[in-house]
């Protein structure tokens, strides 16, 4: 094998098997589901108390589902996740429930809660008797939350859910106990990278900011590029196949400019380049590509046109000898003397006197001569027509279906620090950080700054805590300290931080939303806690979309807010 | 027995809704199951601790209502899972409000855009409020070929590129591979 080919896995999901639930799930008290909804992938599984807490969340699985093979033939119904195998076959009858990082489907959302319960073997009849901790978008719409509540609490029937932010949870996890107070969390997730200040154990809000890319956004960034690089192989270059490049061949460069000088080099190229071999496919060798073929192509349209036309010309030259023929017989009779026949021969060749028959004659016995040669000629060029192609080029069948990754590795994850190379006009997150930072006094910025911590899937590139240590050394004051931590398991860390934050307050009514507090203030309420989003008690009108409801609220406006949210 | 009838009886015609809410075809069953709804679902929730106890036999008879009145092949799961309420409908769906319209979910902009009229004060942090600002810097310009830093731009089809070789790859590609190029760097605009 060459040196840096590398082929593709173009792995398979494995479909869930549904799980008993098993003693864990019956304690004394309800166990309480963890459930990390993410819009990559969602994580479900038991939050176990007891001496062994549990090995990681039961399922993982894409946050997709598809309707079977065919359309809508009501057999199966939609498959979600795992159940789906590879991807790639179904890529565009894909549905999520997310819109970037918020569910806004929750009809599909229902779907993935109902495979997650029941492959998680949730067996309680009639509700889901479990207290349930979920994920949810940083400073999400209230919208959103109160649809999710609805869908829990109304379909469901659990008895109490708590929110709390994906990324907080895997900052308490991987921070010592006593020492959370504060820092500062960069979280690079598949839809948006979000940057937020912690301070004393709480999230300050306000200066919370989000930056629309993440892992989703530079694996369509890879496609593109190498779809325009190499347009021959379009179907062949699948975001399944992108997402495997930027797990195991990208990484972030520690300074981009210097870098790329390293890249120009060709030796440093030939070095570093990883050749991606797709799998053999003949249809690609089509005759618009090989120029052998072409030649091959067009000697044999230039054979058949030389065969076509001495063909013809013979025939001409046939009838053309016959026609002379004819006419000399006929200036035969008018040498002979016998007039009359001579006329009547004349008429019938639709000619007047001797004299043009005669001229016509000539002509017709210079055309044949000529029509004679020219075949001589032809034969004489077809029997030395040797095809003197040129030297062909040697084909490397292999290369050809090779994609040569190479300043593709560093550009694809560099779009959320430099997110000009995809045409967005945010900040990246150097300076976003350093905006961040500004709005605070010295001394904060000196404590958010010795505590930065790096988790969510899209932080897992080889280089990019070096590349965060080398920008805060750039903004920072010279000579003054700072400390990056990396999560130490950047993708499951927020449900392991979900799962030891409901076992820490499985009985501190504080932190949880009961069925009541749904009914009284509504699905937007959020009660706070050390890991959840700020509330603001904003109410919004229910959503009643049933005719009658919506009548009465239109008449009257609602409690607080009134104009905006109702739905007519 | 007799206090089942009449809550058999609510939860029958919410699961005429449930199914119009999976064959939006009708209006007279969207009319019909709108209506009846919007009376129950406060029982419903009052009702929702007693319903548990026979949703089991509410869920089979239902199975059997829905079956006559579908007007199509129902496409039901295998068999109904046992730990949700089968009579629940989203209301954000929409889909026996005003008839035909409005019979999809909002997307986020437009959840973004109703949640800006809402009375935020100056401070309140919310889903748009926490967008990253616009960069202050310039931004570096690199070669859309190779990635490599780019001093020059071609006048004919605005690709920037960095070497010789480069600009002769540029002139000889295909008019839609350099449409391409430049829809990814979102510089596609015919503003000159």
């Amino acid at each position: 094998m060459a040196a840096n080919v590398y082929l593709f896995r173009d792995a398979r999901a494995a479909p869930d098997p549904v799980l008993e639930a098993g003693p864990v799930a019956h304690g004394p008290q309800p166990v309480p589901l963890v459930l990390d909804n993410g819009s990559f992938q969602a994580r479900a599984g038991w939050a176990c108390p007891g001496p062994d807490p549990g090995p990681e969340p039961r399922l993982q699985f894409r946050a997709v589902c598809a309707r079977g093979r065919g359309g809508a033939r009501g057999g199966a119904g939609p498959q979600v996740g795992n159940a789906l195998g590879s991807l790639e076959p179904l890529r565009w009858m894909l549905r999520s429930p997310f819109d970037r990082n918020v569910p806004v489907n929750l009809e599909l959302q229902e779907l993935l809660l109902d495979y997650s319960f029941q492959h998680l073997g949730v067996s309680s009849q009639g509700c889901v008797d479990h207290p349930i901790v979920l994920t949810e978008a940083v400073c999400n719409p209230l919208y959103s939350r109160q649809m999710m509540s609805e869908l829990l609490f109304e379909c469901y029937g659990i008895p109490k859910v708590a929110y709390g932010i994906d990324s907080l949870f895997s900052f308490y996890h991987n921070m010592p106990k006593k020492a959370v107070s504060s820092g500062l969390i960069i979280s690079s997730g598949y839809q948006c990278t979000h940057i937020l200040p912690i301070l004393d154990g709480r999230l300050d809000a306000k200066n919370c900011k989000r930056i629309n890319l993440g892992g989703s956004q530079a694996a369509g960034y890879l496609q593109r590029l190498l779809q325009l690089k190499y347009p021959g192989h379009l179907a062949a270059i699948t975001l399944s196949r992108m997402e495997e490049i930027l797990q195991e061949h990208s990484y972030i460069a520690e300074d981009y400019v210097e870098e790329l000088q390293k890249w120009r080099c060709p030796d440093y190229y030939e070095n570093n380049v990883h050749k991606m071999q797709l799998p053999f496919s003949s249809k690609l060798l089509g005759s618009t590509l090989t120029s052998e073929e072409k030649q091959e192509r067009r000697q044999q349209q230039l054979r058949r046109l030389q065969e076509l036309n001495a063909r013809r010309r013979e025939e001409k030259l046939q009838l053309d000898q016959e026609r002379l023929d004819r006419l000399l017989y006929v200036q035969e009779l008018l040498e002979d003397g016998q007039m009359d026949q001579f006329h009547k021969a004349l008429i019938e060749l639709n000619m007047d006197s001797p004299e043009e028959l005669q001229s016509y004659i000539q002509k017709l016995s210079v055309a044949v001569e000529q029509a004679k040669q020219k075949i001589l000629q032809a034969e004489v060029n077809l029997e030395v027509d040797v095809v003197d192609s040129k030297p062909e080029p040697v084909f490397n069948l292999a290369a050809y279906h090779q994609l040569f990754v190479g300043t593709e590795r560093i550009r694809a994850p560099e779009i959320i620090f430099q997110p000009s190379l995809i045409g967005e006009e945010q900040a990246g997150v150097a300076e976003t950080l350093q905006y961040i930072l500004d709005r605070y006094p010295k001394d904060t910025q000196e404590m958010l700054v010795q505590n930065v911590f790096l988790t969510g899937g899209n932080v897992m590139y080889p280089g990019m805590k070096a590349r965060i240590e080398k920008e805060l050394l750039a903004m920072r004051p010279f000579q003054s300290s700072f400390q990056v931590h990396l999560a130490l398991n950047p993708v499951l860390d927020a449900w392991y931080g979900a799962r030891d934050w409901a076992l820490d307050h499985l009985n501190d009514d504080e932190a949880w939303i009961t069925r009541k507090d749904y009914e009284e203030k509504g699905g937007e309420f959020l009660r706070e806690h050390c890991a959840s989003n700020v509330y603001v008690p904003i109410r919004l009108p229910k959503q009643a979309s049933r005719s009658s409801e919506a009548q009465a609220s239109i008449k009257g406006p609602g409690p607080g807010g009134s104009g905006a949210g109702e739905q007519a | 027995m007799a206090a089942q009838i009449p809550l058999v009886a609510a939860t029958s015609t919410p699961g005429i809704a449930r199914n119009s809410k999976k064959r939006p075809a009708s209006p007279s069953h969207n009319g019909s199951g709108g209506g009846g709804y919007g009376a129950s679902k406060k029982k419903k929730v009052s009702a929702s601790g007693f319903a548990q106890g026979i949703s089991m036999d509410a869920m089979s008879e239902n199975k059997m209502v829905p079956s006559e009145l579908s007007t199509g092949p129902v496409e039901k799961a295998a068999k109904p899972l046992p730990f949700k309420d089968p009579n629940f409908v989203h209301s954000g769906h929409g889909g026996a409000v005003a008839g035909k319209k409005n019979r999809t979910w909002k997307n986020l902009k437009q959840i973004l855009a109703s949640e800006r009229a809402l009375p935020w004060q100056l401070n309140d942090p919310n889903y748009f409020s926490i967008d990253a600002p616009p960069s202050f810097k310039p931004a570096k310009k690199y070669s859309d070929v190779s990635g490599l830093l780019a001093n020059y731009t071609d006048p004919q089809s605005k690709l920037r590129f960095s070497t010789i070789e480069e600009f002769s790859y540029i002139r000889r590609l295909p008019s839609d591979v350099v449409t391409g190029y430049l829809a990814l760097r979102k510089a596609t605009s015919i503003v000159p």
